[in-house]
């Protein structure tokens, strides 16, 4: 069973305030982006590739690798974020966001940017191919885990349903959903757009090992992931509780900025918002 | 003179094993109709590279993509609609954008299905899956095509949809018949017009063509089995040399065999044409040659139709 020590735990937190420095970088370079569902998933996202996954940035199709599939594409600030700070590309990429073929489009290119696995932004297909990459590896024999993070509003894909019953009638334990349920989307409230609930009795019933977890705690998110799958057979779906756009103070939970296009006020609020993070975690990040 | 007769389903799922057998990394999905696929011999030769996953295509598509990204070549079978225009997106994305070596094949397309009704016939699935950038369109015109094709489509690194009749095929080519995905194959020589026939209809085209010889008629018959990507080399030859072109296909007129090439001459080589095909309708329901009739795809109305049309 592994628990993270509590020195590891601030030193993902500081990865974390880098990551979220990194986003608004590419909201400077590209003036709007989808930053809302970025900064709800993104402390999963970096305590998955920092201590977590099995990756070497140095040769990102290394066989023996761990998969991370991002269903809800348009988060993909967060995974940019996290592969430039692991050393997946140079940061200066980070620059060009919004810019003519750029490599970090609005929606992730497998062909164009090392580090990224699937081609996702239409909704409702990350966890297929998490499955299809999972039996793959299983069958071969291989130790290497899948993992799929997911938006809540984008559950209401039926597609995914298909998914969530494949993998656990093919008994794909090396899969792990993340779930992340900030609880709105473009329109509102998930549940008044349309409701998923309750979430864990579906996945539950679906075949699923379901947890449900404070997405921000690094040590939650850690160790169940590492101690996953806690039901052998059985694929893993952890429900992350998280705060839409969280860090900035201004938009934490509001519906508005599911897409932010930033002005010069609230980009200046943002630079504090986060310095007051790094002052609070007494680490010093770029 | 008739020649002889193979089923294409079953022709299609012995030459699967047979590339299972010259490649490991093969396997095979199905959703529910793995038998009506033509599977069950390859289910039991490699029982372990057989995935059943029930009836969710559009999860099918993402999850061959998904093994494809291990290095596996998967298989995907099933009836013609429900691989294409159900999960097209998922075609789109996660194998044409994704790049993804997986191989889609449609059974019983076309009006196989005749009296199950337009449901379960599938007349726009060239013209919708050959717009994804990078997808490999295969359209075999006899068994021993689907042999070679199913071998040519597991070696080609790349996605791929190929389509399958449901009824019996006649043998047009010899076993030693030299097939390139690509490469279209001219079975008769001829100057006064080209019929251009693919897959299923190639056989009806061949007969029209034959009817027409007989007739005086010069007429050079071309087999177009890889719509996409298209012989352009091969059809702008006979459009030259012809100066006419009459096109037979088990599909669409909208966007099939006879709208790519139309699209091709129009910018190269304006030709006249004529298109035999489905008009824009759902088609009917009743028995397959009854409804091939109905639709002016028998030899005597091809021949008929290019004897009006070369006047």
């Amino acid at each position: 069973m592994y628990i993270l020590p509590q020195k590891e735990r601030l030193e993902l937190e500081c990865k974390a305030l880098a990551a979220r420095k990194n986003v608004l970088r590419m909201i400077k370079a590209g003036s709007s982006g989808h930053v809302g569902g970025a900064l709800s998933i993104i402390d999963t996202i970096t305590a998955l590739y920092f201590k977590v996954m099995k990756v070497d940035p140095a040769n990102p199709q290394w066989e023996g690798r761990d998969r991370f599939v991002l269903s809800a594409g348009h988060k993909c600030l967060a995974v940019y974020a996290v592969l430039a700070e692991m050393g997946f590309f140079e940061k200066e990429v980070l620059d060009t966001y919004g810019s003519l073929s750029s490599k970090i489009p609005g929606h992730p290119d497998m062909h164009k940017l090392p580090g990224i696995e699937s081609n996702t932004g239409a909704l409702g297909h990350g966890l297929s191919i998490g499955v299809g990459m999972a039996l793959g590896l299983k069958v071969d024999g291989g130790d290497q885990k899948v993992f799929v993070a997911m938006g809540d509003g984008e559950l209401a894909e039926g597609s995914n349903w298909e998914a969530a019953a494949a993998a656990s009638h093919h008994q794909l334990d090396n899969l792990l959903v993340f779930v992340d349920r900030n609880r709105l989307q473009i329109s509102g409230l998930t549940v008044e757009v349309m409701s998923y609930e309750p979430l864990y009795e579906r996945w539950k019933a679906f075949g699923w090992e379901v947890q449900t977890i404070n997405g921000h705690d690094m040590k939650a998110i850690v160790e169940l992931a590492t101690n996953a799958p806690a039901a052998p057979g059985k694929p893993t779906c952890i429900i992350l509780d998280t705060v839409k756009a969280k860090g900035l103070s201004f938009a934490e939970n509001r519906v508005d900025y599911h897409y932010w296009k930033a002005n010069q006020d609230e980009m200046a609020q943002a630079d504090k918002d986060l310095a007051e993070i790094e002052a609070r975690l007494t680490c010093k990040v770029n | 003179m008739q020649s002889e007769l193979r089923d294409p389903r079953k022709t299609f799922g012995e030459a699967l094993v047979e590339v299972g057998k010259k490649l490991p990394n093969v396997v095979a999905l199905s959703a529910d109709s793995s038998s009506g696929s033509g599977m069950s011999p390859f289910h039991k030769k490699f029982p372990e590279r057989h995935f059943e996953f029930g009836i969710m295509e559009q999860g099918i598509v993402g999850i061959s993509a998904g093994l494809a990204t291990t290095g596996k070549i998967p298989f995907f079978v099933a009836i013609a609609p429900f691989v294409t225009s159900r999960p097209f997106e998922m075609f789109r994305n996660d194998l044409g954008y994704m790049r993804q070596n997986v191989k889609v094949v449609g059974r019983c397309a076309g009006m196989t299905y005749s009296d199950l009704g337009a449901t379960h016939q599938s007349l726009e699935d060239v013209a919708i899956i050959r717009t994804i950038p990078g997808v490999t369109v295969v359209n075999p015109g006899c068994p021993i095509e689907i042999i070679k094709a199913t071998h040519a489509i597991a070696e080609h690194v790349g996605p791929v949809y190929m389509k399958l009749g449901g009824p019996k095929m006649e043998v047009l080519f010899q076993e030693d018949y030299d097939f390139q995905l690509g490469k279209g194959v001219t079975m008769m020589d001829g100057s006064d017009v080209t019929i251009i026939g693919t897959g299923t209809v190639l056989q009806k085209a061949h007969s029209a063509a034959r009817l027409l010889t007989k007739k005086g008629v010069s007429v050079r018959l071309i087999n177009i089995h890889t719509i996409k990507p298209l012989d352009e080399e091969l059809i702008l030859k006979a459009a030259r040399e012809t100066k006419q072109i009459v096109t037979v296909e088990e599909h669409y007129l909208v966007g099939g065999l006879g709208s790519a090439i139309a699209e091709l001459l129009a910018l190269n080589c304006p030709t006249r044409m004529r298109m035999i095909g489905v008009d824009d309708q759902l088609a009917s329901n009743g028995p397959y040659e009854a409804l091939l009739g109905l639709y002016g795809l028998q030899p005597e109305q091809i021949a008929e139709t290019v004897t009006t049309f070369i006047q």
